[in-house]
């Protein structure tokens, strides 16, 4: 995942892209670093980052922080935009501005610096107040050299008296307020104008008349520059602005007029956010393999930073759209969005929107909506009621495309909060969209992989059970839920001379490596009962296996073989078998150690005689660790009664009112592989022969646990 | 899901070393979080205790993990000390399994 994430999102970004580990030591370093600090990849990476880009003088307060954080896990400069000084390879020192992510995995935690060379607008920034000091002097000189200084500024300036009115405003002033002259200016008041705009502070808040900072210096307040964000109530534009005032006094000191300088700083502004955006979201879709709840993480993440609502669609095989998160900036609103989605079909029009865009692979942007579109869109009466109640404002739709393959597509609609969706947007929505589908793959190889080593789990078991003469043979097998690498549950019936063997087992691992070794045990035991009659000594012919793979390979079997009315059980760290009869249910055979696990271990044969309507049933702990409603487990008690009574039923009807009992307890999908096998002596082919004792006295070497016990043994009580 | 006993693991150092005290089922949900907790152990302890005396649950997996810490004890040459689960479910699996006797486990002391 790692290496895949650093050539999709580190190595293209636009901003230098510096990660380093605990130690301090510089694990990553985009192309853009590269050009930004002029050291090449190869030359810093493993070397101490305070080193190679902070200058001198402030690396002790660097290593000191980054110790402060890993010992008190606080830290004061993650997550927001700082601004610092950076040393170049060729020792001169520049102003950057960074972001800086901690990210902790199994490895423990590891840090992303974001950053932008500042350098160009830390100078156009002291231009700027070269400009200012030029303007305030002017002031006092001649009113054409003033106008020659300020009417040519790109920033918008502004002079007000005592009562708000304007009594200068550059051209840049008055096409930045909306007006086409100065004379339309003149006539409209302050608070007229600001009526136009929704203006907001950086935090979100509303920002009133009074909080200007041209206002506040009338008041005899200090004027802080104030950033703020307008949104034109009339064409949804949005813009950030910077407002710097000073007072002009008079003669005696006093306040005459006050000036002020509009910055419109948007694009930076909405890059610095786009940055930060763009990194919790990396982020989110990095933590995990669980692609949707990461997609719907993003869709919250997205609201209301980009829009006001968020929604992802997804492609599914058959070309069909697969709803999977809808994110509301008003969380009440989302029963609208939820409604309106049963309008939309699950086959879309080709011919525009989600179902354009799914086609062409384009990304699609509706700056405005009006509301012929919406009657057009409209299926029936209600329907264009919940589009209209939506109050639209724009919209964005890009696709989630690997290649050229389409995944999905990402939503993006504008309502309350006014603004119009913009090419920026467009531009933020398809970098996220392209960190989205590099998670959707990453997830779908993962469980691709995971389910290729369930198949070659359950291609191991054998397609039927073979028929055995004199008795009745059913098994049943469960697989773990998808997406579950831990399984591995495995049976064989197979005939050798005039005997039959039979093995159940379970692997303890993962995946292709848990099939593997099945496979294994399996050509072992197949093998080795060609020479081998005892049980016993096949187990430890497994065992001898398995302790010869590099890695620790374990594994659970009991293994039985089965002549004429005798069995003869070994059993290897497995449940020991039931055997069922018309009056009990009991234990049979001994436990025996784990196969592949300690050393100097040997198993021990125990021979049971079957009698007619007799049932052996040998099971994995898939069964009795099955866990129910209350968190209890299914247990050897549950089992036991479960089976109480079948003595005498078909093999088939024992393994079906044991599948049934365990369906019934359990909640959800089966965390382990369950699975059962159930012999059945069939009684007409022995009727001659039975006789009315008791099960005990048929299980020859006395090894025949009572149900109690056993169940203390090996069970579990609730 | 409510589980009878929520999983716990509790820390103590030791002059001997550490002891990780664990309650609750060590299962397939909860086997990794041991593992990790050994895993960021490192090597620094001269002995690791693992008082499984509370522990009232144990499957395949868990005991597999007891298994590769004694191998990987013998490897490194550090002592792991198991102390036995009270519990008879937990101790069953071991006893039916043969790690009981194999695996080195002690007795839980009374308190």
């Amino acid at each position: 995942m790692a290496s895949t994430l650093a050539e999709f999102i580190i190595d293209p970004a636009y901003s230098a892209v510096v990660s380093m580990d605990e130690q301090g030591l510089v694990t990553a370093w985009n192309p853009s670093a590269e050009a930004t600090f002029g050291h090449k990849r190869d030359q810093v990476i493993g070397r101490p980052v305070a080193e190679v880009i902070v200058p001198e003088r402030l690396r002790a307060a660097h290593v000191e922080g980054f110790r402060r954080f890993l010992a008190s896990g606080e830290g004061r400069v993650l997550d927001r935009l700082l601004e610092m000084t950076a040393l170049r390879a060729d020792g001169t020192e520049f102003p950057v501005e960074l972001t800086i992510s901690a990210l902790r995995d199994g490895a423990g935690w590891s840090f992303h610096a974001f950053m932008r060379d500042v350098s160009e607008r830390k100078e156009a920034e002291r231009e700027h107040d070269r400009l200012v000091a030029e303007l305030h002097r002017a002031l006092r000189g001649s009113e054409r050299r003033f106008e020659a200084i300020v009417g040519s500024l790109g920033d918008a300036v502004t002079i007000r008296d005592r009562e708000h009115r304007f009594l200068y405003a550059n051209p840049a002033a008055i096409a930045h307020l909306g007006f086409s002259s100065w004379e339309e200016l003149r006539d409209t008041t302050p608070a007229a104008i600001m009526e136009d705009f929704l203006v907001f502070a950086e935090d979100g808040r509303e920002i009133r008349m009074e909080d200007i900072p041209s206002v506040r210096i009338l008041r005899g307040e200090p004027a802080e520059p104030l950033l703020i964000r307008t949104v034109n109530r009339h064409n949804g534009a949005q813009r950030w602005n910077l407002l710097k005032a000073a007072p002009l006094l008079d003669e005696d000191g006093e306040v005459e007029a006050t000036i002020m300088i509009i910055e419109e700083v948007t694009e930076r502004k909405r890059v610095e956010l786009q940055g930060i955006f763009l990194a919790e979201a990396s982020a989110l879709l990095a933590s995990s393999l669980d692609y949707e709840q990461t997609l719907r993480n993003v869709a919250e993440l997205a609201v209301p930073e980009v829009a006001d609502w968020c929604a992802v669609d997804l492609v599914d095989e058959d070309g069909d759209r697969v709803s999977v998160a809808v994110a509301h900036v008003d969380p009440a609103r989302l029963d609208l969005a939820k409604e309106l989605r049963s309008y939309e079909p699950e086959r879309l029009d080709p011919r525009q929107g989600l179902g354009l865009v799914f086609r062409t692979g384009q990304s699609l942007l509706y700056p405005e909506i009006p509301d012929d579109l919406l009657v057009e869109g409209a299926v029936d009466e209600r329907h264009l009621e919940l589009l209209r109640a939506v109050g639209f404002r724009s919209a964005l739709v890009v696709p989630v495309r690997l290649g050229d393959r389409i995944l999905g597509a990402l939503t993006l609609v504008s309502s309350d909060s006014g603004r119009v969706l913009d090419e920026f947007d467009r531009k933020l929505a398809e970098q996220v969209a392209a960190r989205a589908a590099v998670a959707i793959e990453n997830s779908r190889l993962y469980s691709q992989r995971s389910s290729i080593a369930r198949t070659l789990q359950q291609s191991l078991l054998p397609e039927r059970l073979p028929e055995i003469p004199g008795y009745e043979l059913a098994s049943v097998y469960l697989p773990a839920m998808e997406g579950s690498l831990v399984g591995g549950d495995f049976y064989d019936v197979w005939s050798v001379g005039d005997s039959w063997m039979m093995i159940i087992g379970d692997v303890t691992g993962k995946g292709v490596d848990a099939a593997a070794m099945t496979a294994l045990v399996r050509h072992t035991m197949r093998t080795a009962s060609e020479f081998l009659t005892s049980p016993a000594e096949l187990l430890a012919r497994v065992d001898a296996t398995l302790k010869q793979r590099p890695s620790l390979s374990v594994c659970t079997a009991l293994c039985l073989r089965l002549q004429d009315d005798r069995a003869t059980i070994a059993v290897g760290g497995h449940p020991l078998p039931l055997y069922v009869t018309e009056q009990r249910v009991s234990a049979v055979g001994e436990h025996g150690p784990l196969l592949g696990a300690f050393a100097e271990v040997s198993w021990q044969d125990i021979a049971v005689e079957l009698q007619a309507g007799g049932t052996l049933v040998a099971y994995t702990d898939g069964i009795t660790d099955a866990v129910g409603g209350t968190g209890t487990r299914f247990g050897f008690e549950r089992l036991c009664d479960a089976l109480d009574g079948v003595g005498d039923r078909s093999a088939a009807e024992v393994i079906g009112r044991l599948s049934e009992a365990l369906a019934k307890f359990q909640t959800g999908a089966h965390a382990d592989d369950t699975a059962a096998i159930a012999i059945h002596r069939v009684a007409a082919a022995a009727a001659a022969e039975a006789n009315a004792s008791e099960a005990d006295s048929h299980a020859s070497n006395g090894q025949n646990h009572d149900r109690r016990l056993a169940g203390a043994r090996h069970g579990q009580t609730n | 899901m409510v589980r009878p006993t929520e999983f716990k693991i509790t820390r103590t150092t030791t002059e001997t070393g550490v002891t990780l005290s664990i309650t609750g089922e060590l299962d397939l949900s909860t086997v990794a979080v041991l593992a990790e907790s050994v895993g960021r152990l490192g090597g620094d302890g001269k002995q690791l205790t693992l008082d499984l005396s509370e522990l009232s649950f144990m499957d395949s997996t868990g005991l597999r993990l007891l298994i590769e810490l004694d191998q990987q004890a013998r490897r490194e040459a550090w002592k792991l000390v198991l102390i036995r689960p009270r519990h008879e479910t937990a101790a069953a699996v071991l006893q039916a399994t043969g790690a009981d006797s194999a695996l080195p486990f002690e007795d839980p002391t009374d308190r």
